[in-house]
């Protein structure tokens, strides 16, 4: 029966309680442990201690200083927000076209799209490898700028003409007497009403973004272009794996987007939701 | 399920269509349509369309990497025959199938699981799932290195769990099943909540009478589930199946960083294997061939699967 009425201690110990406690534990613990590792010293660090004993920010000046993790950074913000802002303005205006003007042939599109966005990436790795290293542009912002935007366009593009198409239609026709045109009116009166698209749209391809490896990693290998993913990947050399300079590291990067992805949930939620669906 | 859909415009609402001559009207604006989507399908096609096309060439290819470019030597089926004939292939292609087919199913009763409890949750249920996006938003390769970390067989706290239960010190990561074992549970810590976010989501959204009307019947929770939820939830989980198996089938950055394809070759999934081949041995042919290979797999799993939910999906896309 649900949410029936309890009393006494089984209000606080019952089936629900125990269950959420369980999945603070399971989701948290591990999460826990990296930003605990990040803390420890070189001794902390190879004993098994749930609170560091020798708690120092040592791990961070590691990671910036002995590494180049500030340039792995920088280079992440730069791909990302550039990858970003290209699919907001291309999906709004393909998402525009496609779920509000008059065109023959929508329907095609948008089950391609839906088949590249299910296209795994290994498929596309060495063609893009050899064809960039002919025009030189291994280890390079546009190597790893072009393919995310590439492949975050289809998925945008698909939540942006949902939006589009709940917009009500004479909002913009109101808009179009008063002697706006497509573009004044998907800039003014469209676009405002499909922010939340926008929102999802954004938080998802800079997540996916900011957590691409396996490009990162054939594309951009030279030291002066590695994204974080690959930075932290080839922290380790064959013998030693440095994991207090790597946690400190992972904890930097973790937390922003962690974040970002936390203020906006509710974008993050309807954009799982409705990808689960569109696949 | 469609959030929106299309309100088919009002024949006798006020519109400029009407106004003039519609059929230019509608020309113009068809034409404007396409000129507001070229520029992503452009996009789209010299990044994904065209490489794939090129990737299917390469794959019939002699491919010889030069120090500033490569070179094409004439067409091959030899990269197939090498390939196809390869038990390390033929291992990758089980192990890639069989990991992707155990790790979906138990995320999918686990997020299950977790779903019905938050369900049930009066207050706080936007912070769990705050909390279940935090595995969803880190870096596989920064999960990777926290399960290495943990799995370590000198420091790891999961040997240190086992010395306390007296089961000796396993090297986890050192024999084939237990790396196995190891690589999917660091996958099913990352995306069991991403599962259990979309179930519940979907519970959410069901209409509630139903329940009151099973708990006037005194129905039992266990009936209520296979009987009432469960039914209701298929297409929800049915799409979320999809989504992660294709996502699975991709398995690369978790088993490259945590076990990379080791011990031997026990976690050397078909994207890693390709990467192997293409990076590490220099064969872009037999690599490009792995790579068509797999893509034709979940091409061929999702036109499967499209057919079976045609129903959904094409009213979606009209």
């Amino acid at each position: 029966m649900r949410n029936r009425r309890r009393s006494g201690w089984r209000r606080y110990v019952n089936g629900i309680t125990i269950g959420t406690t369980l999945t603070c534990v399971f989701v948290l613990v591990p999460v826990y442990w990296m930003i605990s590792s990040s803390f420890k010293g070189p001794a902390g660090i190879t004993t098994a201690s749930f609170i560091p004993k020798d708690a120092s920010t040592f791990n961070y000046h590691t990671a910036f200083s002995n590494y180049n993790f500030g340039r792995y950074i920088f280079n992440s913000v730069v791909v990302a927000v550039i990858s970003t802002a290209l699919v907001l303005i291309l999906s709004t205006m393909a998402g525009y076209a496609l779920g509000r003007l008059p065109m023959r042939g929508k329907l095609p599109v948008m089950v391609v799209l839906l088949m590249i966005s299910v296209f795994p990436a290994i498929a596309v790795i060495a063609p893009l490898f050899l064809l960039m290293k002919q025009i030189g542009w291994l280890n390079s912002y546009q190597a790893l700028i072009f393919p995310y935007t590439a492949f975050n366009l289809p998925f945008a593009i698909w939540i942006m003409r949902n939006y589009m198409l709940g917009i009500p239609r004479e909002m913009e026709e109101t808009g179009r007497i008063d002697g706006a045109g497509p573009l004044r009116a998907l800039w003014s009166i469209v676009l405002p009403q499909a922010r939340p698209g926008l929102f999802t749209a954004g938080v998802f391809t800079f997540t996916a973004c900011w957590t691409e490896f396996l490009m990162a990693l054939s594309f951009n290998s030279e030291d002066n272009f590695r994204t974080i993913p690959v930075g932290i990947a080839t922290f380790g050399s064959q013998f030693t794996t440095p994991y207090g300079t790597i946690f400190a590291a992972s904890t930097a990067a973790a937390v922003p987007i962690a974040i970002l992805v936390l203020i906006f949930r509710r974008s993050v939620v309807s954009g799982l939701t409705a990808g689960a669906v569109k696949g | 399920m469609a959030t929106v859909t299309a309100a088919p415009p009002a024949p006798d609402a006020p519109s400029v269509e009407v106004v003039g001559r519609p059929d230019q009207h509608r020309k113009r604006m068809a034409r404007l349509g396409w000129m507001f989507t070229a520029p992503a399908l452009l996009f789209i096609g010299a990044v994904t369309l065209f490489p794939i096309g090129f990737s299917v060439l390469l794959s019939f290819e002699h491919v010889n990497v030069l120090g500033s470019g490569f070179q094409l030597n004439g067409l091959t089926s030899s990269n197939y025959s090498l390939v196809l004939g390869n038990s390390t292939w033929h291992y990758a292609l089980a192990f890639t199938l069989g990991y992707t087919v155990v790790t979906v199913i138990a995320e999918l009763i686990l997020g299950t699981m977790i779903a019905l409890v938050l369900e049930r949750l009066t207050s706080g249920r936007g912070w769990m799932m705050a909390m279940l996006l935090i595995p969803w938003s880190l870096i596989t390769v920064i999960s990777a290195e926290l399960w290495g970390y943990i799995y370590d067989p000198t420091f790891g706290v999961a040997d240190s769990i086992f010395g306390v239960l007296g089961l000796g010190h396993p090297t986890i990561l050192g024999t084939n099943a237990s790396a196995v074992i190891a690589l999917c549970i660091a996958d099913i810590w990352k995306t069991t909540p991403f599962v259990a976010i979309i179930v519940l989501a979907g519970l959410v959204m069901l209409p509630q009478e139903i329940y009151e009307a099973a708990d006037v019947d005194g129905s039992s929770d266990w009936s209520t589930f296979w009987r009432i939820t469960f039914p209701l939830l298929r297409p929800t989980i049915a799409l979320a199946v999809l989504f992660r198996v294709l996502q699975a089938f991709g398995l690369f950055d978790l088993p490259f960083v945590l076990t990379q394809g080791g011990p031997g070759h026990a976690t050397t999934s078909l994207a890693v294997l390709g990467y192997q081949a293409m990076f590490q041995n220099l064969a872009f042919g037999p690599g490009a061939a792995v790579a068509t290979t797999t893509a034709v797999l979940v091409v061929i799993g999702c036109m499967a699967f499209l057919k079976v939910f045609k129903a959904q999906v094409g009213e979606e896309g009209s």
